[in-house]
């Protein structure tokens, strides 16, 4: 029997949700929540033998122990196959798993798999590394995702070949594969032309890496003279929520004034952020946007000027593309009003 | 459907009896209602809370459903619904959780 151990969050490992997200990375044997999918998705052919569970905001903030502590954990079982998740759209969750799946892959030398929607930023991180089956961005879409994970681990450990990213379901890791085409590469480009001038749809088979590279911008020059602005994705917002930014998965940005403001308090400000214990966050807005701290700074001389507006959205499964269009427009009203530098802040 | 709900239900279904029970959901969109009809009836889809894997097999309505309005006075109803009956895609809900309900209740009636 093929012996397997699961990794699982907080949540789905039923302890709780974010107030239980700091407990520390602890053992069950057998399987516990989609354990208990997979293992019947496997169909006898291999079992979980136990199941590890972190908190989220462990993980994150302890993240060499936490692997450490794991690998321990995961080695004592000695699993023919270790798997994570899936993770969706939550982001501390995500790169939870694939930290943890290219750790264990590394150290034990067994077939790693875990599952992510394309936007978690654990997916950029680790699909190099890893296997990770492409879901949706939801829990919702835990039926379609188990079966898949199930069959390519089952693949990966028997060691049968892995077919193309479509035919099992991964998100695409980069890798060439050579293979004999039925017509040759001439033909097929001329093939392609056609129909790319005929506007129809056509398939490269020289997928260009989709880099994300941002150039960074000359250094300020004198940061005394500079005038800041404070951006952040972390929900700071005034307190009612005027613009009623959605606590997840924002359709827009909100530009609030902090002229003669010098310290944000429970009183006037608030996060709209979800997925985070926002309880600090709204006693003292500062931890998010931290106005109170560049009011000193600016008063002592080590900064220009503070600018008298704040943008704010949430970043909490926020659409990439959306997040694109907010920071575009962000940057040009900054850039219109002669803002030399912006400080980003997040949860 | 949140861990909390999740054990309330199991916990109400266990002190009174499947038969005696049934679930009317109030979700504003028609996966979320599915959802939470299929974690009353086939088990929780996502398995992360106590009705993974347990089949209640319960009669579930949305309040926005035809069998659950006509047993309402008219007059509540409307004062309590109507809005969101105006706003909310009331067929693609009703033919979610119906479809869901047709699929898993133990209660065909």
């Amino acid at each position: 029997m093929i012996k397997v151990v699961h990794y699982l969050n907080q949540f789905f490992g039923q302890i709780g949700g974010e107030e239980k997200a700091h407990i520390e990375p602890f053992v069950k044997e057998g399987f516990v929540g989609p354990g208990m999918a997979l293992n019947a998705a496997f169909k006898g052919q291999a079992q979980i033998v136990a199941t590890v569970i972190c908190g989220d905001s462990y993980f994150a903030e302890n993240e060499e122990k936490a692997k450490n502590t794991i690998l321990e954990m995961v080695k004592k079982y000695e699993p023919d196959l270790f798997i994570a998740g899936p993770a969706f759209n939550a982001g501390r969750y995500g790169n939870a798993c694939g930290s943890i799946c290219k750790f264990v892959k590394e150290n034990l030398n067994i077939p790693v798999v875990t599952g992510m929607y394309i936007e978690n930023p654990g997916v950029d991180l680790y699909k190099k590394d890893l296997y990770i089956i492409s879901t949706k961005d939801s829990a919702a879409g835990m039926r379609d995702a188990i079966p898949k994970m199930a069959a390519l681990a089952l693949k990966l450990v028997n060691n049968q070949e892995i077919g193309s990213p479509e035919e099992e379901g991964y998100i695409e890791r980069g890798i060439r594969k050579n293979y004999f085409a039925e017509v040759r590469g001439s033909k097929r480009a001329v093939d392609m032309l056609v129909k790319k001038i005929r506007g129809e749809e056509f398939k490269t088979e020289f997928k260009m890496p989709d880099f994300d590279r941002v150039a960074p911008n000359p250094p300020v020059v004198d940061i005394t003279k500079a005038k800041i602005a404070l951006v952040t994705s972390g929900g700071i917002v005034p307190k009612g929520n005027p613009d009623k930014i959605e606590s997840s998965s924002a359709s827009k940005f909100g530009k609030y004034s902090i002229e003669g403001v010098d310290d944000l308090t429970s009183e006037t400000f608030e996060t709209a952020h979800g997925g985070y214990d926002p309880v600090y966050a709204n006693k003292d807005a500062d931890r998010v946007l931290p106005v109170d701290v560049l009011r000193e700074l600016e008063r002592e001389g080590k900064i220009g000027e503070l600018h008298k507006y704040y943008y704010a959205t949430v970043g909490n499964g926020t659409a990439v593309a959306n997040a694109k269009k907010f920071g575009q427009q962000i940057a040009r009203e900054l850039i219109a009003d002669g803002v030399q530098a912006v400080i980003l802040t997040s949860t | 459907m949140d861990l909390e709900i999740q054990q309330r239900v199991k916990d109400l279904t266990e002190k009174y009896g499947a038969e005696n029970i049934v679930v009317v959901l109030g979700g504003s969109e028609a996966e979320a209602a599915g959802l939470s009809a299929e974690t009353v009836t086939a088990g929780d889809p996502t398995y992360a809370g106590p009705l993974a894997g347990i089949s209640l097999g319960l009669r579930v309505y949305h309040i926005l459903e035809e069998e659950i309005k006509n047993e309402c006075d008219p007059n509540v109803y409307d004062e309590q619904c109507g809005m969101m009956e105006m706003v909310l895609d009331v067929e693609a809900i009703s033919n979610e959780v119906r479809s869901i309900r047709e699929q898993y209740t133990q209660f065909k009636d």
